[in-house]
């Protein structure tokens, strides 16, 4: 599989630095189904959107985003990142998906998560007490409803399903991957089942999650699960721009008005300044953020160290201007994509006589 | 109109370049883009056997004397150390044994270390805290410790840690501008 490029977007509703106003939900939901033709057209390899429930955020349904960006596109794999699955019916999202995944001709995909903001728990009526419970549940059902129709079966947090016919059926197995943010015990999940495993890595040193790649393959491994599904993604935030500093001056506002409406201390939103976002674009930070050579030195440099199948770049967090991600997008389609995954080619063919993952004991 | 805050910030560290030292340098900064500052570093093994050899405050002189005379002066102070051996330097404790014991009193000082590890964090609170508390200095409620994972060679990579420099200057510089004005009125 060649290495695989995309970007993901949470559709935040991110206050405008300059004038203070948001965009509306209906503009930001445009310009994302703008931003996943743009990125088929540019030959990316994925586009997500993420889910969350408040005001914030213009998207709380990923399949209706995600099926609207599939009459705008014709191979680009849309991805929810992540389905709050803890606090949904499992039943339901496959039935989304597998019809997002018919619609598309194939191209849906589920990236699942226990949820870092809560607001859909007591939205739907969960109880947060269940949060780990809620996720291990739903996470087998989900994975039982891929294999088998009709379906019985019985958990304690949804009700039994007997003979439950649930369709429409996609054509094939439909993706779902395991997001995973920093808790061993995620990672041990996601190894365990034998899932691809989606990491997030959203500041500081990327190095420190090694141990996280290492754990996952270690845990799959030991549970007798074919290498070739155990893919591994790399999720983390970035902005591309022609130069290293118009990446950094264009998206930085952004970014850190974006940080200051999520990140909260003693009830307050916390700024990024303009040296700590600086800091993220050095080689050994976690942003994907400079130019386009930057961004494949990156690239290059963390496939040395994970070996990984997928990075996805959550680009231009908080409220970029459409322009500017629209030539961000491309310049990581025509200039980033094409050397990377050539790169990577070329690394796994002369490696081809070494096992491809590589298991620590 | 008000006068420049004089921070004098003492380093620790036994060499250059040194992670406490970019940490200091970034509370500099950080502390500059909330107040006027008027800013003097002083990294405590460049001040040599001068300093080193000095028993008593009565065999120091030159350089380390000024350095001394900085901190004593300084509106606020900022004292940072990497953790040796499972506390502050010996160069660190060597130079606050010198200064003179009342200078510090009622003076904002911020407290800052590094370690090889988090199981170091709470040197600020057993080891410094209590040193500061001897000489009744005014220590910031935030101190700011940072391991080895916060730092890529001398940058500082996680993001927190700008947070933390943040919030514990945003709560020192109005009790250091406050008491700087106080002492200011009292002595003229």
């Amino acid at each position: 599989m060649a290495f695989e490029l995309g970007i993901y977007h949470f559709g935040e509703l991110t206050p405008n630095p300059t004038t203070q106003q948001p965009p509306t939900p209906g503009v930001r939901l445009r310009e994302l189904v703008e931003q996943a033709r743009a990125a088929d057209e540019a030959g990316l390899d994925v586009f997500a959107v993420g889910e969350h429930h408040r005001t914030d955020f213009a998207v709380s349904s990923p399949a209706v985003v995600l099926a609207a960006m599939a009459e705008h596109t014709s191979t680009i794999r849309l991805s929810s990142a992540v389905t709050v699955l803890s606090s949904d019916d499992p039943v339901r999202v496959f039935q989304q998906f597998a019809t997002l995944d018919l619609l598309s001709g194939g191209r849906a995909e589920i990236i699942a998560g226990r949820g870092s903001y809560v607001e859909s728990f007591p939205l739907f009526g969960y109880d947060l007490n269940d949060y780990a419970h809620l996720f291990a549940e739903k996470l087998d059902l989900l994975l039982r409803l891929r294999e088998e129709n009709p379906i019985t079966w019985q958990g304690s947090l949804r009700s039994s399903l007997t003979q439950g016919d649930i369709t429409p059926r996609p054509e094939r197995e439909l993706p779902v991957w395991v997001a995973v943010g920093g808790t061993p015990a995620s990672v041990v999940r996601a190894g365990r089942l034998g899932l691809p495993l989606s990491l997030a890595i959203i500041g500081g040193s990327y190095r420190q999650f090694a141990p996280f790649v290492e754990l996952y393959r270690a845990t799959a491994a030991e549970a007798g699960h074919d290498p070739a599904k155990l893919k591994v993604s790399i999720n983390s935030p970035g902005f591309v721009a022609p130069t290293h500093r118009e990446a950094i001056e264009v998206s930085h506002p952004y970014f850190q008005a974006g940080w200051m409406a999520n990140h909260h201390q003693r009830g307050q939103g916390v700024p990024m300044p303009k040296m700590a976002y600086e800091a993220q674009s050095t080689p050994a930070g976690a942003f994907f953020l400079g130019s386009p050579q930057e961004i494949i030195d990156k690239i290059m440099a963390q496939y040395e160290l994970f070996q990984h199948d997928r990075m996805m770049i959550q680009l231009g967090f908080g409220d970029v201007p459409q322009k500017e991600m629209m030539q961000a997008i491309e310049l990581l389609g025509s200039e980033v994509a094409p050397v990377v995954r050539r790169e990577i080619a070329a690394l796994k063919s002369t490696r081809s006589l070494a096992p491809a993952v590589e298991v620590t004991r | 109109m008000t006068a420049p805050l004089r921070v004098v910030a003492v380093v620790g560290s036994v060499r250059s370049p040194s992670k406490t030292t970019s940490l200091v340098e970034l509370m500099l900064q950080t502390l500059a883009s909330h107040t006027e500052i008027d800013s003097q570093l002083i990294e405590l093994h460049a001040l040599g056997p001068g300093f080193t050899d000095a028993a008593e405050r009565d065999d120091i002189g030159g350089d380390v004397e000024k350095a001394l005379r900085a901190v004593e002066e300084a509106d606020l102070v900022i004292a940072a150390t990497p953790v040796f051996r499972g506390s502050y330097t010996g160069l660190f404790k060597h130079f606050f044994d010198l200064v003179d014991q009342y200078a510090l009193a009622a003076k904002p000082v911020m407290l800052a270390a590094t370690g090889g590890s988090d199981r170091h964090a709470l040197v600020i609170e057993h080891a410094m805290r209590p040193l500061f508390g001897f000489l009744q200095a005014w220590t910031a409620p935030a101190g700011v410790y940072l391991s080895s994972g916060d730092f890529d060679g001398t940058t500082i990579l996680n993001p927190e840690v700008y947070e933390r420099v943040e919030m514990a200057v945003a709560d020192v510089v109005p009790v250091a501008r406050a008491l700087t004005t106080l002492r200011g009125a009292s002595v003229g």
